[in-house]
């Protein structure tokens, strides 16, 4: 077989694969959001835009798209600077660092389903290793589920849990390419720690900041499992987002295409935003 | 460099406290999953004991956990070696040739990173289902092909684009084809860049709870953390077995990742995880 011919066919599998599995799910997922359908064997009905008329005039919607909103910036902050303090710390020697590193990174491998269960055994309202914990303590018992902003605030931190290590993989990683002459001049010109920290580790660092801030947005506003897990979207849609309130519309209450208007209109939310960051914090041109 | 008393004893208290903030609520799942019923009440103890594997036996014998297993490894194999063979086939076609078609892929790419997870489910399951296989495992890998493809296809794009041209063009001097040459000197070269991708692939596929959750219905067909969860929704809670149940599924994870950490680590690094 010619080279040519080599490579026509193996981009035609390409575009072929890359049609069925990534844009016809798409395509029909944006076609769904203008029909009317019960269930989803029964015959869509043509409805033009009156899912979106209907999603966007409900408080649910807004209800949703605000509590994401809530869930994904908290969960981005604090993993952020958790995820740069153990940056920082690991990147320093210690006797066992590699054994730390390695179990830094545990939460990470976890199935969500492990984690929630896991975390959910520990605060048990009776025998949970925490809540034995609190009560020696002498501390009033917390409840995790049952207020909003308890609910929120579990959600939050299981989140920031789990994906914290992806922030600490990626800083150390970056860390390693900052040459120490850096650090060593500036020592010599008598900076302190925190100074070489703003000046010289954070601007050289900016790049992998702005390509993890961004990854780390995109999936913590798409993720389903942990809140749906966690709380169900409790109480009373106070953890509810926009995941979960796609989820629900279309398959417990059988309103496909009002479920697939929300995936929709969250899916344009985010590229709007996305676009929107590249213009705040420009990638370096890299040829693509 | 040195460093004074304090601020050895200051890094080394923060290392420790890094350890048991990542790894006790694993080991505490370890720990519950192998401690005697009348125990889990009574004792708060922090060291494992008094033993039991009542809540494994338990969980083998009377439970689908058996048959979600060997579901969860069939959805999560097939799924390696689909995207495995996809992404290698479309990464190496699209870094070493420029042709219309190449823009397609790299921006279909591209936006899948952003897809919110329902963009994708709601039109699959009813694809899936209208044309009657709903509620099967190929529908469920070809849901989280979504996931994997895209990411092998980056990662992989990244490591053609840092290999050599000339290692190709060497062999098809010496009366290679393009695709004896791709087969007998790319794809050995990339052999850590596959790993990788073979790991996060499965990783993906076996930890997935939300495509199966939607894709699959009925207990037969479940994966492991769908049968799992299920298992807190009953009224009464076995957390010993659920514990146990936890830990069967992350013990895989832990082996390869003991095993294969550089690959991980490199992965992570490259951002090409999605989580």
């Amino acid at each position: 077989m010619s080279s040519k011919a080599t490579f026509a066919l193996f981009l035609i599998i390409g575009l072929l694969v890359t049609l069925a599995l990534i844009a016809a799910p798409v395509v029909y997922a944006i076609s769904l959001s203008f029909y009317t359908m019960d269930s989803f064997v029964a015959d869509p009905e043509w409805i033009g835009l009156a899912n979106y008329a209907r999603v966007l005039s409900t408080g649910a919607f807004w209800n949703a798209l605000g509590n994401g909103l809530v869930y994904s910036i908290s969960t981005i902050l604090l993993q952020v600077v958790i995820g740069i303090g153990m940056a920082l710390v690991l990147n320093q020697a210690f006797p066992g660092r590699n054994l730390v590193r390695g179990l830094s990174i545990l939460p990470y491998l976890l199935p969500t389903v492990v984690i929630v269960l896991t975390f959910k055994w520990m605060v048990d309202g009776s025998i949970g290793i925490l809540t034995k914990a609190i009560a020696a303590l002498g501390l009033p018992p917390i409840h995790w589920f049952e207020s909003p902003q308890a609910a929120m605030a579990s959600s939050v931190m299981v989140s920031v849990w789990l994906w914290t290590p992806f922030v600490t993989t990626a800083f150390l990683a970056g860390l390693q390419t900052v040459p120490t002459s850096l650090y060593e001049a500036a020592k010599v010109d008598g900076t302190n720690a925190i100074q070489r920290f703003y000046h010289i580790t954070l601007p050289m660092l900016k790049p992998v900041l702005t390509v993890v801030v961004l990854l780390r947005a995109v999936w913590t506003f798409n993720k389903f499992d942990v809140i749906w897990l966690l709380t169900g979207g409790g109480p009373v849609g106070s953890t509810e987002h926009l995941a979960i309130l796609s989820y629900t519309t279309a398959f417990t209450k059988f309103d496909i295409g009002g479920g697939a208007t929300i995936a929709t209109l969250s899916f344009l939310f985010l590229a709007i935003s996305v676009f929107i960051y590249f213009r705040i914090f420009p990638l370096d041109e890299e040829e693509s | 460099m040195t460093r004074s008393l304090f601020g050895r004893l200051a890094l080394y208290l923060t290392a420790i406290v890094i350890a048991i903030y990542s790894a006790f609520p694993v080991y505490w799942m370890i720990v519950s999953s192998t401690r005697a019923p009348q125990a889990m009440f009574s004792s708060s103890s922090l060291w494992p004991g008094p033993f039991t594997g009542e809540y494994y036996s338990n969980l083998l014998e009377l439970t689908d956990y058996p048959a979600q297993f060997i579901n969860s490894l069939t959805v999560a194999l097939i799924t390696v070696v689909v995207t495995m063979f996809f992404s290698v086939i479309i990464a190496y076609a699209v870094t070493r040739q420029r042709i219309r078609g190449k823009k397609v892929i790299v921006a279909s790419m591209l936006y899948a990173y952003m897809f919110p997870p329902l963009l994708i489910a709601i039109p699959m399951y009813t694809f899936f289902t209208r044309i009657g296989l709903g509620d099967t495992l190929t529908s469920l890998v070809a849901a989280h092909l979504t996931m994997t493809l895209p990411l092998g296809v980056w990662f992989l794009w990244g490591f053609f684009k840092n290999m050599p041209f000339e290692l190709e063009e060497a062999a098809m001097v010496d009366g290679c084809t393009r695709l004896g040459a791709f087969l007998r000197v790319v794809l050995p070269l990339s052999l850590p860049g596959l790993l990788t991708v073979a790991i996060f692939s499965f990783l993906l596929s076996w930890t997935d709870y939300t495509f199966a959750l939607i894709m699959i219905g009925s207990d037969a067909n479940k994966t492991v953390p769908v049968g799992l969860a299920s298992m807190i929704g009953s009224f009464d809670l076995r957390w010993g077995e659920i514990m146990a149940g936890s830990t069967l599924i992350a013990l895989p994870l832990f082996g390869a990742f003991a095993l294969l950490s550089q690959y991980f680590i490199q992965g992570m690094s490259a951002g090409a995880v999605k989580g």
